[in-house]
């Protein structure tokens, strides 16, 4: 070893490291003076439990499953429409975690999302909308080459994913439309015709923002006070009535079903 | 004395360097799994892998086998939950020192718990000595992942010395490792180890300490009894 390294090997000949053990520190040894000396610091793992919390959205939070899976998907409102199908493909039977994760996959391939698929499933559990049943698991395989004893993986597991009736029942609530009915025939009743116009514009095909600002705006009811199209796509879409896909907006099915109740009285 | 030298190294230094390609393939797999997340690729790679049950050294089985029971029942969000495990182990919250199983030499050996202490200056040392680069590593030398390539590295050149017949060159490539063995890994491994046993919820990183202890252990001693009878046939 070169000479210079000689000085850095110069250690305090009492000091012991294994010795050290933060669980037995004294903080009368600890050294004022020594700015150093940092460990009264509190660690993680001596955090009381008064200071620990719970996940944001959970039944003993919001006082109920459904509640909490409510307020879940309130709060994450981009990810509406795949945490209600996430919990509509897992209901009966449940369905294995890799078809979900390429369901999920697939559903959020035009809306990207910074969640993976098994993430919205985890909030969903954690909700409890979901529960997770993990497969019965073999017998250890063993296998002997040359004398010597090997364990060996010989199947993968791919745990089901299951919709709770909690879940079963905030997804029939959603199925009955209650943005719709709340904001667009209710609250926003007076715009009625723009939103039955723009809906009947993308039941024909799909469109685009611009189109659907120009359509918007031949109506005289939005120059005052002024309207954009902008505040009815937001609306229908937070209605799950349009979504965006292959560069346009697009009617859903559901929008469909709710197209006749924009229709005047009498048209129905 | 030259042909003498070549018989020594025929058969049994083909054995010998299989052994030590053995030896870089494990140091290797080591580094791979503490210097970074597993991701898709690795968890798969682990899955396929083939665990021993009976080497010898309890440690090592008992490693062995922790891993197996995690991986065994691990799915598509165990890249997530080794993730998580992975920052709780090394990488802490806490700004005190005594926060997380710290991957770094310098924090055991230092009485302030610090980084970038002595034990950093002389991993470095030993890196440039033996004609070693960080490459693009922006952090101190004396990483445990480091440490363990540095093991590996230095197997794979004790491979190709037997292959290629130099018996002079693997007994400085086996000595440097029997030093730095000593000298590094088996001094701070005991307490990284505790200390994984203490942050990780996994037993794949519980599993992962225990099984590097017990190796690093196991191959301390073998590369002492490969050198001691090379001490005995020069003497």
């Amino acid at each position: 070893m070169p000479e210079h390294t000689d000085d850095l090997l110069d250690f305090d000949e009492e000091f012991d490291p294994l010795a050290v053990d933060d669980l037995s520190i004294d903080q009368e040894d600890m050294d004022d003076d020594n700015p150093l000396d940092t460990v009264d610091y509190p660690t993680m793992r001596n955090m009381p439990d008064e200071m620990r919390r719970e996940g944001m959205y959970t039944p003993g939070r919001q006082g109920s499953a459904q509640d909490a899976i409510k307020s879940l998907i309130d709060h994450n409102p981009g990810r509406r429409p795949v945490l209600l199908a996430i919990m509509q493909m897992c209901a009966g039977e449940g369905m294995p975690a890799s078809a979900v994760t390429e369901e999920v996959n697939k559903l959020q391939s035009d809306n990207l999302s910074v969640y993976a698929p098994m993430t919205l499933c985890r909030m969903l559990e954690r909700a409890g909308g979901l529960v997770l049943e993990m497969p019965e698991t073999h017998e250890v395989e063993e296998d002997v080459e040359e004398g010597v004893e090997y364990l060996e993986i010989k199947e993968h597991i791919d745990p089901i994913w299951h919709t709770t009736e909690d879940g079963q029942a905030v997804c029939e609530e959603f199925s009955h439309a209650p943005v719709f009915h709340d904001i667009v025939l209710d609250r926003d009743s007076a715009y009625l015709e723009v939103y039955r116009a723009v809906m009947l514009a993308l039941d024909e095909r799909p469109r685009t923002k611009r189109e659907i600002d120009n359509l918007v705006d031949t109506f005289e009811v939005v120059k005052k006070p002024r309207r954009f199209g902008g505040h009815f796509v937001d609306m229908l879409e937070r209605a799950d009535a349009i979504e965006w896909k292959d560069r346009a907006w697009q009617l859903t099915g559901m929008g469909r079903e709710l197209l006749p109740l924009t229709a005047p009285k009498g048209e129905e | 004395m030259a042909e003498e030298k070549q018989a020594t190294t025929g058969e049994a230094g083909t054995d010998l360097a299989e052994l030590m390609g053995m030896r870089a393939r494990t140091y290797g797999m080591l580094a791979r799994l503490f210097l970074k997340e597993v991701d898709e690729a690795t968890l798969k790679e682990l899955q396929g892998m083939r665990f021993p049950t009976a080497t010898g050294n309890d440690r090592v089985d008992a490693g062995y086998r922790m891993l197996f029971d995690y991986l065994r029942l691990s799915w598509d969000d165990s890249v997530r939950e080794l993730a998580i495990d992975y920052v709780r182990t090394f990488i802490g919250h806490g700004v005190n020192g005594y926060s997380a199983a710290y991957p770094f030499e310098s924090v055991y050996t230092s009485e302030r718990r610090l980084m970038m202490q002595e034990a950093r200056a002389e991993v470095l040392a030993t890196l440039r000595e033996n004609g070693l680069k960080r490459g693009t590593w922006t952090e101190g030398e004396d990483h445990i992942a480091l440490e363990l390539e540095f093991m590996q590295r230095m197997s794979m050149r004790t491979a190709e010395a037997l292959q290629a017949g130099d018996e002079d060159a693997a007994i400085k490539e086996l000595r440097t490792q029997r030093a730095f063995a000593h000298d590094h890994l088996l001094n701070w491994l005991p307490m990284l180890n505790a200390d994984m046993d203490k942050f990780a919820q996994t037993k794949f990183y519980q599993g992962l300490g225990t099984l590097t202890m017990g190796y690093v252990e196991e191959d301390a001693a073998l590369l002492e009894e490969l050198l001691e009878g090379v001490v005995e046939d020069a003497a």
